[in-house]
């Protein structure tokens, strides 16, 4: 556990450290390099990273042709372009033909507030979440960012890794193991579930402590796989408690909070509320700012807590 | 295979000529038997390409479609899909009951192709201007690894209206591909007919000329002609190359050649024994040249 390393930091470490396990290991990316903290990767392995200039729409294309000859190609740019400039390509050339891709999405969420709605990804996971073969990913520190990567480069099959840029905790120790597709309980709690994702970690952890000084027993749980999420494994933590919280940096359709609210209609028919960014574009600001505004803040999260156990 | 011309004799080439006239059957009873609208005019304007590369030209092995050497081949036109099947089939990769099947459930021959379906197939395809792409990341990795092997990659000209065509086409020749050997099928028409005045794309060859490609031109339907430029195409060992094909739309079947709007048609029982009447008589010719 290391508390100075961001999440950034880490993918950049950790793709360095698997491009020297995995030799046919390759990086692409759209001329940002710099934003996406790939250089080291260039530094190491110059004859393995190609930096195809602007040009999103053949990132995937063009990891999905290297994919299909044998590579692992991790290709990185903004998650808003990462995922939408080449939606159609995720879909038909990557997950259709099951190629061995790696799509990292950098500064997710409202990451990069103040660049403006044009560079939040508020909609990356409902795009995604429908597309078969795909695995979703989304770190909340740099330890479980670190194992991430080193997890995606030995599993064959497409992965879209959400990365935020926002300063969180490390919330895991170096003896953590991040399993693929298994919730992870941060916090024991018995009024109510808050499920968390990204750097959303903190916000969670917060209401926590909050709801806890107000005598309310809050459970946090990472969702840190978006995909594959078994209904089980939600209802293992959902039914220990009365009520469901969810909290993402993410439009309230298709994210965390639906695929949530699927599994409690369908497996457990408690109260649900879910926060996170409105039906709507956003504008721009320091993203604490934005945050505050559109509604996922602690003041509008014990709120929400208050209304739901008022009706169990 | 990578028969060069001086090796294409009479014999080896009436066997080529009479491997279209086969395709061409193949294909119309596809759609017949199975009561399916194809893309007759598509379709035919491929054949001869399809006959030199999968009789001819690629390194391929149907006991082995996985061969770690094999030259890959993309149909970024995905919508000519049976006529790769068709090739595919001489070729060896499947047996010939698998058409009874063609784009039913449980088959693996697919409207258009997949790759995990069908053995032989490299990449999955459909959606237009994305296989071309797909074929130059692997012709990056194919370069990265010193391959002998090489990237082809069947391209419409109705793909060049898509922008990621010419993206794709950019970082290639920036890249210096010359793994990637691309076949361009120049029939002038796309789904909604004429390119010209419309959808047009010309000056086709300057334009890959400018994005620094190598750039060659043949009759499409000429086996002589095709196996000259995929040998140009083979030359080219530090730049993407491009053999654009001038073909017609409907070749060989004058039915679907001159039919006047989208010949995407339901062959009724009638329409398809003339069809196939006109492709015996022409195959009874050749037999007797």
């Amino acid at each position: 556990m290391n508390d100075v390393i961001d999440i950034p930091t880490a993918y950049s470490l950790a793709l360095v450290e698997a491009g020297k396990r995995h030799p046919n290991l390759v990086v692409l990316d759209a001329d940002i390099p710099d934003s996406c903290r790939t250089e080291p990767f260039y530094e190491a392995f110059p004859e393995r990273a190609f930096d195809l200039g602007v040009a999103e729409q053949s990132l995937p294309t063009f990891a999905a042709g290297l994919a299909l000859i044998g590579k692992i190609p991790f290709y990185n740019t903004f998650a808003v372009f990462a995922v939408h400039r080449g939606l159609d390509m995720i879909r038909q050339s990557v997950c259709y033909n099951r190629a061995n891709v790696k799509i990292v999405g950098h500064a997710a969420g409202q990451s990069l507030g103040y660049a403006g709605p044009s560079h939040h990804t508020l909609e990356d996971i409902s795009a995604l979440r429908a597309i078969p073969n795909l695995v979703i990913l989304t770190p909340v520190d740099a330890e479980e960012a670190r194992q991430m990567v080193a997890w995606m480069a030995k599993y064959d099959g497409p992965v879209y890794l959400r990365l935020s840029r926002s300063a969180v905790p490390s919330v895991h120790a170096s003896r953590y193991v991040f399993e693929v597709g298994k919730p992870e309980l941060l916090r024991q709690g018995t009024d109510v579930s808050v499920f968390i994702s990204g750097d959303m970690v903190t916000l969670g952890l917060a209401l926590q402590e909050r709801l806890h000084e107000e005598g309310i027993s809050a459970q946090v749980v990472n969702v840190s796989t978006l995909k594959p999420l078994l209904p089980e494994d939600i209802v293992r933590y959902g039914c220990q408690t009365h009520a469901a919280l969810t909290i993402e940096d993410h439009s309230i359709y298709g994210g965390l909070g639906s695929a949530v609210s699927e599994i409690y209609a369908e497996h457990l028919q408690k109260p649900l509320k879910r926060i996170g960014i409105p039906d709507m574009f956003t504008e721009s600001d320091d993203k604490d700012v934005l945050l505050k505004a559109y509604g996922v803040n602690l003041e509008v999260a014990l709120q929400g807590v208050q209304a739901l156990l008022e009706k169990c | 295979m990578k028969t060069p011309l001086e090796s294409l004799n009479n014999p080896a080439l009436r066997e080529l000529q009479l491997s279209a006239i086969q395709c061409r059957k193949k294909i119309i009873e596809m759609g017949y038997v199975n009561h399916i609208r194809l893309h007759y005019g598509a379709l035919m304007s491929m054949v001869e390409i399809m006959m030199a590369l999968y009789c001819q030209w690629l390194n391929v092995d149907p006991a082995n479609p996985n061969w770690q050497d094999r030259d890959r081949f993309v149909l970024s036109k995905g919508h000519g899909a049976p006529a790769l099947y068709v090739a595919l089939w001489m070729r060896g990769f499947f047996a010939e009951h698998h058409f009874q099947g063609f784009r039913r459930l449980g088959s693996i021959l697919q409207g258009h192709p997949d790759r995990l379906k069908t053995p032989g197939i490299d990449c999955s395809t459909g959606s237009l201007g994305q296989g071309f792409p797909v074929a130059c990341g692997m012709a990056l990795g194919a370069k990265m690894d010193g391959a002998r092997y090489r990237v082809y990659c069947l391209l419409s000209d109705g793909e060049c209206n898509e922008g990621s065509v010419w993206e794709a086409a950019q970082i290639a020749s920036n890249q210096k591909l010359g793994h990637l050997k691309v076949i361009l099928d120049r029939n002038r028409k796309s789904s909604y007919g004429w390119m010209a005045g419309r959808n047009d794309v010309e000056p086709l060859a300057e334009k890959w000329r400018a994005f620094n490609w190598a750039v060659f031109e043949c009759d499409g339907h000429d086996f002589e002609e095709i196996t000259t430029g995929l040998t140009n195409l083979e030359a080219v060992t530090d730049q993407p190359a491009i053999l654009i094909c001038h073909t017609v739309k409907g070749k060989g079947i004058p039915y679907v050649e001159n039919y006047p709007t989208k010949p995407n048609i339901l062959l009724t029982e009638e329409k398809y024994q003339e069809c196939l009447a006109h492709l015996d008589q022409v195959e009874s010719e050749l037999r007797d040249e």
